[in-house]
């Protein structure tokens, strides 16, 4: 072979050896999961808040036709808001973006949304005192990745020499994580969290966390959203599934996303036929949700601390006003797990708050009360459709989170935020994942 | 970056002295790779409102460098080391992604050329060990969590073959057009679907195989 006709017989190879068969490749190499799903049928999501609204927002982006269900008056779920109490407006659920890096942090970007670092300092209530430091730095136990025993937060901290004085620190510490320190595990919480990978700021929203998501995601679809509904019954043994609610209407669909908290699943409000498998049940009851409220306190000046951490009645309170513009001085107790419950015993937001009212008295001789001017109780324990915080980790809980994230069927899909086993339960990005994981492993059965 | 350069360069500068052979490639690579195209699929997937769509990493750019011991024999061998990089960018409103990704590959290389049999043909295999680094910028800048850059490192080893043809230009100095196909069965990457659709084994495995085709052209220095 003479060089002129191996230029050209390579020059044929290399075109029609790897330009071509590439310029196939790459045609075939679609940049989206589904360009052309063939499904045709119709799905229903049981609650509208954020998995069950993004598992929408995505149908819809696609066409497939859905509904969504929703119990209560309002959608949103665990995301509000409260107009009218302060000079700005305030979140009654979800408030934090924690981290940047998840689907809301990309959707910040793009719609050019202001937020702030919330990097405000603490102070802690210890011994009856206010002190800048701890004796010993109690939260590197709980955050440390090796030979964490499968124990609660509050046996964990005893064992490795914490006092009762650290009791409440505890409390806070495990309130961030919406539980009691008796309810959940060091182990579990450190192994669930181990694809974790937002990052560790955390920011608030100038308006709330409920505009943002209502705004972007919520309002493109809530023609589709049905209130009031409260549905009692899934029958997925035919081929159509058919759900009634309270008032007997019946909604048939080819699929079914069910994203009602943990504790609507618990509570076996919803009958389903045939049963859901002792497998399901026993992974629903071992995934923890405890009570939780937040409690709104206006003040006429502002005595308090940016953050307070450690008390008996609420373990955490931190200024409001912070990434916020206005002049109120609002200043919120975050109450979680046995806290909750036992404020939620008084039985009344006026005892509630002034439980409330005397812890800060103490810490700040009386200047609470003195300047006391209202308060606004949002308690999501009593939210007949809520009936806690979020999600946890509980003492023994394996896989539980996993077994009651698997469909059933191809008929019956499981999302939100107790449903998301990639790290980012008890989060609204980690609802809005588990939305659309929904909907792909939809598609994927289609196929 | 620039001390392994120039640490390299004159690496090859000294080694050239008893060089059967030093070569410089350029090319162009297609690359396939499941579980990447998977989770920017699910990037796109999950996020309605990016009307231009995150494209797949598919064509890029090659550089390589070569250096083959002498021997008598028609069978040599050698070292090989090589970068290739490829960009996926999508512009939409408020937002630029773009995805960079960073291969380098230091191999052992077995180069066969018979004058007498093959003419001007030569084949070459190399195995490599093969490592990656993928960061995403926003906006033209490093998109930034935790005051460090969204990354991930990757890493695992791939088997190529090439096929080229010498041409001579000047008494040592030689081009040959080449083309190329390699498979890396596993490469470790247990943080790209982090960086791309910032979630962790919702869409992926923390590994990928990743097959790819070359051609381009090569310059030859032979002593």
């Amino acid at each position: 072979m003479n060089r002129l006709k191996f230029i050209k017989h390579s020059s044929i190879l290399s075109i029609g050896g790897i330009l071509i068969p590439s310029a196939i490749l790459s045609a075939c190499r679609k940049e989206d999961l589904f360009n052309n799903s063939n499904f045709k049928g119709k799905v229903i999501i049981i609650g509208a808040g954020a998995a069950g609204i993004y598992a929408g927002y995505i149908l819809k982006s696609k066409g497939i036709d859905f509904q969504i269900l929703e119990a209560s008056d309002t959608y949103g779920g665990r995301l509000g808001k409260i107009d009218g109490f302060a000079d700005f407006p305030l979140d009654s659920g979800a408030q934090w973006l924690h981290g940047q890096n998840n689907i809301i942090g990309d959707l910040i970007h793009q719609t050019n949304t202001k937020i702030t670092l919330d990097d405000s300092d603490e102070i802690f209530w210890f011994n009856n005192q206010l002190v800048n430091s701890l004796p010993k730095d109690i939260n590197a136990l709980f955050t440390r990745e090796d030979n964490l025993p499968d124990v609660s937060f509050k046996d964990f901290a005893i064992q490795e020499g914490f006092g009762t004085e650290y009791a409440n620190i505890v409390e806070n510490i495990a309130g961030d994580s919406g539980a009691a320190a008796s309810h959940i595990s060091a182990y579990w919480k450190i192994t669930e969290e181990e694809n974790w990978i937002s990052g560790d700021e955390d920011f608030k929203f100038e308006e709330t966390y409920f505009d943002f998501f209502d705004k972007h995601i919520a309002a493109t679809i809530s023609d589709k959203i049905s209130l009031n509904t409260i549905v009692s019954s899934i029958d997925y043994s035919q081929d159509m599934i058919s759900i009634k609610d309270n008032n007997n209407n019946t909604y048939q669909a080819d699929k079914v996303i069910i994203s009602v908290p943990i504790t609507i699943l618990k509570s076996s409000d919803i009958t389903f036929t045939p049963a859901l498998p002792t497998s399901k049940t026993a992974a629903f009851s071992k995934i923890g949700m405890d009570a939780g409220m937040k409690v709104f306190l206006k003040f006429s000046t502002n005595f308090y601390d940016e953050n307070i951490i450690g008390g008996s009645i609420c373990a955490a309170y931190a200024d409001e006003k912070i990434g916020k513009t206005g002049n109120s001085n609002v200043l919120l107790a975050f109450i979680m797990g046995d806290q909750a419950a036992y404020l939620t015993s008084l039985g009344s937001d006026t005892a509630i708050t002034n439980a409330l009212l005397e812890e800060l008295d103490a810490m700040y001789d009386g200047e609470a009360t003195a300047t006391f001017i209202s308060s606004y109780v949002q308690n999501w324990t009593t939210k007949p459709f809520i009936r806690g915080a979020y999600s946890f980790s509980t003492v023994g809980m394996g896989d539980a989170r996993k077994i009651a994230a698997e469909s059933i069927d191809k008929k019956i899909y499981f999302a939100g935020e107790a449903m998301n086993i990639n790290g980012h339960h008890q989060t609204v990005f980690g609802a809005a994942e588990t939305g659309y994981r929904e909907v792909i492993n939809i598609l994927n059965d289609q196929k | 970056m620039k001390n392994i350069v120039s640490i390299l360069i004159l690496f090859f500068c000294i080694t050239k002295i008893d060089a059967q052979e030093f070569k410089a490639d350029i090319s162009y690579q297609y690359m396939y790779a499941k579980q990447w195209d998977k989770a920017i699929q699910t990037y796109n997937f999950s996020r309605p409102t990016i009307s231009n769509k995150q494209p797949l990493f598919m064509h890029g750019a090659n550089v390589s460098l070569s250096y083959i011991f002498k021997s008598p024999k028609h069978f040599k061998h050698g070292i090989n080391l090589s970068y290739t990089n490829f960009t996926s960018l999508a512009s939409n409103l408020n937002s630029t992604n773009l995805l960079l990704l960073h291969f380098i590959r230091l191999g052992y290389m077995m180069h066969y050329e018979n004058i007498e049999k093959m003419k001007g043909l030569y084949i070459e295999a190399i195995i490599a060990a093969n490592s990656s680094a993928l960061y995403r910028n926003v906006n033209q800048a490093a998109f930034i969590y935790d005051d460090t850059h969204s990354k991930a490192f990757n890493i695992g080893a791939e088997a190529s073959l090439k096929i080229g043809y010498y041409l001579k230009i000047k008494n040592n100095f030689y081009l040959s057009p080449f083309v190329s196909i390699a498979y890396a069965p596993y490469i470790y990457a247990p943080n790209t679907e982090a960086v791309i659709n910032q979630t962790k084994s919702l869409s992926n495995k923390n590994w990928t195989s990743i097959s790819n085709a070359q051609i381009g052209i090569a310059f030859h220095l032979k002593k």
